[in-house]
């Protein structure tokens, strides 16, 4: 792409931002009263809002239930006005249910679902703004939505995407530095067990750089948890002020 | 204990209240919840706003793009204003009822626009029968808790007044329109309705912005939307129990009342982003 540097020679990128530095993370928690638990979450100018539901029984076709574990439930859908260009098909599109799909394995492997057997957790994401890492911003709201539902997990699951630039592994993408054509890679793990709940890339990559490109994303992952749990313990602290005591 | 009641028998519960003139969150009959205004939160749209109208939260987002005028009126420009409730809404179950209400809400949300005249369409054009602006208006319940339409119409009104389209000229020779996105107008905003809703027990009891429990418990609700020359925009019944004509002018002096509240809360939000 002609006149567009991802990267300069000082080693900054369009945003001004160095490599490994993470777009600021601003998150609140317990925002809606109806829903069981919710959560706001900007990265960068990406906003994405998550509700969770739940356990409760579960709706709609008595196939789906399990006998040994909860079933998830996920949607993810953008709003029209998210995108420069007005979105037309804001769900149902083969994105947004990739996306819904990815989600609901995602969760799947950190809740401790068999704790709520015959029983179903809903989790509906939405992005409001989109500018890069919508994935990443949907998984962390989502984690933080179901800490505020109250659902045991087993750890938080923090995500976030790198791409590959003159041999340099840049965090957290932006809009502009994804549409680009290069390598993406879209992680989300447990940080402090260090496992690997998702992990998605579409380019091509050299698998000599595989390597560099995991342990970049895995910085950034554990980056993003550290922001995340700095919000819980905060929204912790207000509500037992709140509470009395 | 009140929580044991209030699941057991709903109606028995908010009538203790009411037979005391007040209701279960401590409001008087004709109080209406705590309103609270963000405009502009989302900068990928041309206008936005969020409205909580005590619980519900409404998110109103504005996207203007080019089209032709229409064949029969080729001095007019388009609003398409759309209401969606997505499954995060709410926890009841989705199997009809929400679509509809969506469905109706944006219906209404039309109607008023056509009938206040909130917004000429004539100012929508940019060259007659050749281009002219289509503001397409998506207004997205977030949380419901009752009283949807009053939000919705308090999220437009701001979202519209947030909105500023960039100045678009079409070049003579090649008759390509060009958009110059560093020059950007407001829209002028002819008239500003705002919204009450209402609901009735019984024929008797009226109470003013129903909560979620209210609602699904009120006999009939309503609707009236004035504009800032106390005239009646739009006033929507459905059916329900009858009502007599003085319950009505009550209800209309305190919309008008309203309409003033929610007036001197968009002008003292604007004010203060001016600064």
């Amino acid at each position: 792409m002609a006149g567009l540097e991802l990267l300069s020679d000082q080693g900054y990128r369009l945003d001004g931002r160095k490599v490994t530095e993470l777009r600021k993370i601003q998150a609140r928690m317990g925002i809606f009263g109806q829903a069981d638990g919710s959560a706001y979450l900007e990265q960068g100018r990406t906003i994405a809002l998550a509700v969770v539901y739940g356990p409760h029984d579960v709706r709609g076709s008595r196939a789906k239930v399990q006998g040994d574990r909860a079933v998830i439930n996920c949607q993810y859908s953008m709003a029209t006005f998210s995108t420069a260009e007005r979105k037309r098909r804001p769900h149902g599109d083969r994105k947004s249910t990739e996306m819904t799909l990815h989600l609901k394995e995602t969760f799947e492997a950190a809740i401790l679902t068999h704790l709520y057997p015959r029983s179903q957790i809903d989790i509906y994401v939405k992005i409001l703004q989109s500018d890069g890492g919508n994935y990443s911003a949907c998984v962390n709201a989502a984690t933080l939505a179901v800490i505020d539902a109250s659902i045991p997990m087993r750890d938080y699951v923090c995500a976030c995407t790198v791409g590959f630039v003159d041999d340099t592994p840049l965090a957290d993408l932006n809009h502009v530095e994804e549409s680009c054509g290069g390598t993406n890679l879209a992680m989300a793990m447990l940080p402090r067990s260090g496992q690997i709940a998702l992990l998605q890339m579409d380019a091509k990559l050299h698998q000599d750089h595989l390597d560099s490109l995991m342990e970049a994303a895995m910085t950034a992952c554990k980056g993003v948890s550290k922001v995340l749990d700095e919000v819980v313990r905060q929204h912790l602290q207000e509500t037992v002020i709140l509470t009395g005591d | 204990m009140a929580e044991g009641f209030k699941t057991a028998d709903p109606l028995e519960y908010h009538k203790s209240f009411l037979k005391e003139n007040c209701r279960p969150d401590g409001r008087e009959l004709d109080e209406f919840r705590t309103t609270t205004l963000n405009i502009g939160p989302i900068s990928t749209a041309e206008g936005s706003a969020l409205v909580k109208i005590g619980n519900t939260a409404v998110m109103c987002g504005i996207k203007a793009e080019l089209a032709v005028p229409p064949s029969d009126s080729p001095d007019k420009g388009y609003i398409v204003p759309n209401v969606d409730m997505p499954p995060l809404c709410t926890s009841k179950v989705r199997s009809g009822p929400p679509e509809e209400q969506a469905q109706a809400a944006s219906q209404f949300i039309a109607d008023v626009i056509e009938s206040s005249e909130m917004i000429r369409k004539e100012d929508l054009c940019i060259q007659k029968e050749k281009l002219c602006w289509v503001l397409y208006c998506d207004i997205m319940c977030l949380d419901y808790d009752g009283n949807l339409l009053d939000t919705c119409i308090v999220a437009l009104l701001a979202a519209l007044k947030n909105t500023l389209l960039p100045k678009v000229t079409i070049n003579k020779d090649t008759d390509v329109p060009e958009v110059d996105l560093l020059e950007k107008s407001p829209i002028s905003i002819n008239k500003h309705p705002v919204g009450s809703s209402f609901a009735v027990f019984d024929n008797t009891i009226l109470i003013v912005d129903p909560t979620g429990d209210e609602e699904s418990l009120a006999t009939a609700v309503m609707t009236l939307v004035m504009d800032e020359e106390g005239r009646l925009c739009s006033l929507h019944k459905p059916g329900g129990t009858a009502l007599s004509g003085e319950k009505l002018q009550h209800c209309i002096g305190r919309a008008t009342t309203r309409h003033k509240e929610i007036i001197k809360l968009l002008d003292k939000i604007i004010n203060s982003m001016k600064k």
